[in-house]
């Protein structure tokens, strides 16, 4: 068990052709024990980042520390940490118990017996005894996505590192693995970083959500906060499903400090307990409510509601996720699965203030969120049942 | 329907055997020769399938007996083996490099290997023969085994980097350097083992090349000592006025049996997949 520290580190691929910053002074302070989940689109340097952590990418500038010790130069047998592939990697040519006991025998001076006692242990945490003797080849990939982490557990090291382990499975298996990994997390207690494009993903499993765009670094926070108040336009949109809805407005000031947020085809009155977070200057903004923040309401005050058009309903069962037509462009709702509308119908729609968040247009940069700070546990519930 | 697809199906069949029976009839007939007199190879009365009692090992006795074969076949093999051996030492590492590794003028190379296979060897003939002439290696089976590695070179490098690029995930060879290894430990405890079967179908490849290899054999050699099988054939063809078609046929019968031997042998690896890693 190890505190992890990345120091502006960067990477940069140099090839002939172009030069790519794959990660740009990253900082990341990751502490004994902790889950750490690292999200992003593709591209976006997370897994690179994992790779230089493991070893197995050079780091171009910055420093690792794992201990606090500097591993940069480091091969990857020698940091004292344990990986689990998206493709599992594991060696098809031996059983799973050699898999398993493989690292112990390369790296550790265990006898025979520890290594086989260890190896046993490890798979009865991940319910894989039944196994062991079997090749990867036969197994499904569950199991074989079972083995890879036990491979990993039964290392013991300082760090584990999981680079995106669920994307191959189906999505209940998924949702099952998900579960059992941060089961297993509590149970062993080494700190973990673990690489997902999956936001639900990041948002069930960790302690602390990493979120990275186009190599650097946009936003590090628990789950809630990073849901409740995202730092910038696209945390606020890559976090939760279906994503947060944005509209182009513009801020009207009243001499009183309230004013109205002004678009096409909207119009929303906005108090100055939420409009004296902003700069007095600023009246270009992006406005963003997520889409299970707005609810059906055809007698809400006008001032307080939009007026859309319904294009499609979309049953998932618990929920309804209605799809409306606000000036051209699309506009998510997340409803109750007894709200209907039918398509072609015109709905008037509304939402508290608390809900609401003001971006700037400019840079992307959240200038105000609705929720004051103390609430941010409260309405937690309400978004724990994201689903994807 | 049913009955068209048994039709269909019967037709099929039909077929193949009409294709097999093309391809194989030519085999049968050099194995029949190969066991008659030199009389009864050229009677027409001996039939397409001859009568037991005129089967014979003469041929074969003949052949020990007047040609110097058991050098030929030993050179053969010398040189097959040897020449497959050092082809296979340095195309698995270069094959490898072409596949993993990033360094400056890889595809020139890469591609310079690669037309090399496509480019008529009859063409180079003088020039490699005065290389060889400078370096006192014509005339000596080292310089036949020189000569064959080389030409066999480019073709197993082209095989086996095709597998290393898309047989081996780099995700397990990665895992191998998490679990302790080193690249060089990684290469030859995991990736090497998983490649057995690309590597015995590079090597029967090779072996086969060298083998039935006549030009550099012809070219580089004029002494019977170091002649090989294949090219002591076409001697054998050229001497007599009058051919012996049965020691001719027997010749060639004992030329191809080491390389379904070899290939028999290698079989077993060459058929064996991978498994055990989706996507």
């Amino acid at each position: 068990m190890a505190r992890l520290e990345l120091d502006e580190v960067t990477k940069v691929f140099d090839t002939s052709a172009e030069t790519i910053v794959a990660v740009e002074e990253l900082d990341l302070d990751i502490k004994d024990g902790e889950f750490v989940v690292v999200v992003g689109p593709s591209g976006c340097g997370k897994s690179t980042t994992l790779r230089m952590i493991a070893g197995l990418e050079t780091v171009t500038d910055g420093e690792i520390r794992l201990a606090g010790e500097r591993i940069n130069e480091k091969s990857p047998k020698d940091r004292d940490i344990a990986m689990v592939f998206q493709s599992y990697a594991l060696y098809p040519h031996k059983t799973v118990r050699q898999n398993m006991a493989y690292g112990l025998h390369l790296s550790t001076d265990l006898d025979s017996e520890e290594i086989d006692r260890r190896v046993r242990e490890a798979a009865g945490m991940m319910g894989i005894e039944d196994l062991l003797d079997k090749k990867p080849s036969s197994l499904s990939g569950g199991q074989q996505q079972r083995v890879a982490t036990g491979r990993a557990i039964v290392r013991e090291p300082s760090l584990f590192l999981f680079d995106e382990p669920l994307s191959n499975l189906d999505a209940k298996l998924r949702k099952h693995m998900r579960t059992e990994l941060s089961r297993i997390h509590s149970e062993v207690g080494i700190t973990t970083v673990y690489v997902t494009h999956d936001q639900e993903e990041a948002m069930t499993m960790a302690d602390r959500i990493v979120i990275l765009d186009q190599g650097t670094l946009q936003q590090i926070g628990e789950p809630k906060e990073v849901y409740h108040e995202p730092v910038n336009k696209f945390v606020a949109n890559f976090i939760g499903s279906p994503s947060m809805n944005f509209v182009d407005v513009e801020l009207e000031r009243n001499a009183d400090g309230s004013g109205r947020l002004v678009g096409e085809d909207f119009d929303y009155s906005a108090s100055d307990r939420l409009l004296q977070q902003l700069d007095s200057s600023t009246s270009e903004l992006v406005f963003g409510i997520r889409p299970e923040n707005v609810r059906i309401a055809p007698d809400a005050p006008t001032d307080k509601s939009i007026e859309t058009t319904v294009d499609v309903v979309e049953v998932v069962g618990s929920d309804n996720f209605i799809y409306l037509d606000l000036a051209g462009r699309e506009f998510r709702i997340r409803a109750p699965s007894e709200v209907e509308p039918a398509e072609d119908e015109t709905v008037r729609l509304t939402f508290d203030e608390d809900d609401v968040h003001l971006f700037d247009s400019a840079s992307g940069e959240a200038l105000a969120h609705g929720y004051p700070d103390a609430d941010v546990t409260a309405t937690v519930e309400q978004s724990d049942t994201t689903a994807d | 329907m049913l009955n068209d697809n048994r039709r269909s199906r019967t037709l099929l069949y039909a077929g193949i055997a009409v294709f097999a029976l093309f391809a194989l009839v030519p085999y049968y007939w050099v194995i029949r020769t190969s066991f008659l007199t030199n009389f009864a190879a050229i009677s027409p009365d001996t039939g397409f399938i001859p009568a037991l009692g005129k089967l014979t090992l003469e041929s074969y006795t003949q052949i020990w007996d007047r040609f110097a074969f058991v050098t030929f076949f030993r050179n053969s093999i010398i040189v097959s083996v040897t020449a497959t051996i050092i082809s296979l030492f340095f195309a698995i590492p270069g094959a490898y490099a072409f596949a993993r590794l990033d360094f400056p003028g890889r595809k020139a190379l890469f591609y310079t290997a690669v037309f090399t296979i496509m480019f008529p060897w009859i063409v180079l003939t003088i020039p490699v023969y005065e290389v060889f002439y400078f370096l006192d290696l014509v005339n000596t089976l080292p310089g036949v085994i020189i000569a064959l590695s080389i030409f066999v070179l480019p073709q197993n490098i082209w095989l086996l980097q095709g597998f290393f690029r898309q047989g081996i995930p780099e995700n397990i060879e990665e895992a191998a350097l998490i679990d302790g290894h080193n690249e060089l430990t990684a290469f030859l405890r995991i990736v090497l083992p998983l490649s057995l079967p690309a590597v015995a179908a590079a090597a029967l490849f090779a072996f086969l090349t060298a083998w039935n290899n006549f030009l550099w054999v012809f070219v580089l050699t004029t002494d019977e000592e170091v002649r090989t099988a294949t090219v002591a054939i076409y001697y054998i063809l050229g001497s007599d006025v009058l051919r012996e078609w049965n020691v001719l046929m027997a010749s060639l019968v004992l030329l191809v049996a080491p390389p379904v031997i070899f290939y028999g042998l290698s079989r077993r690896y060459v058929g064996e997949g991978l498994g055990g890693t989706p996507g």
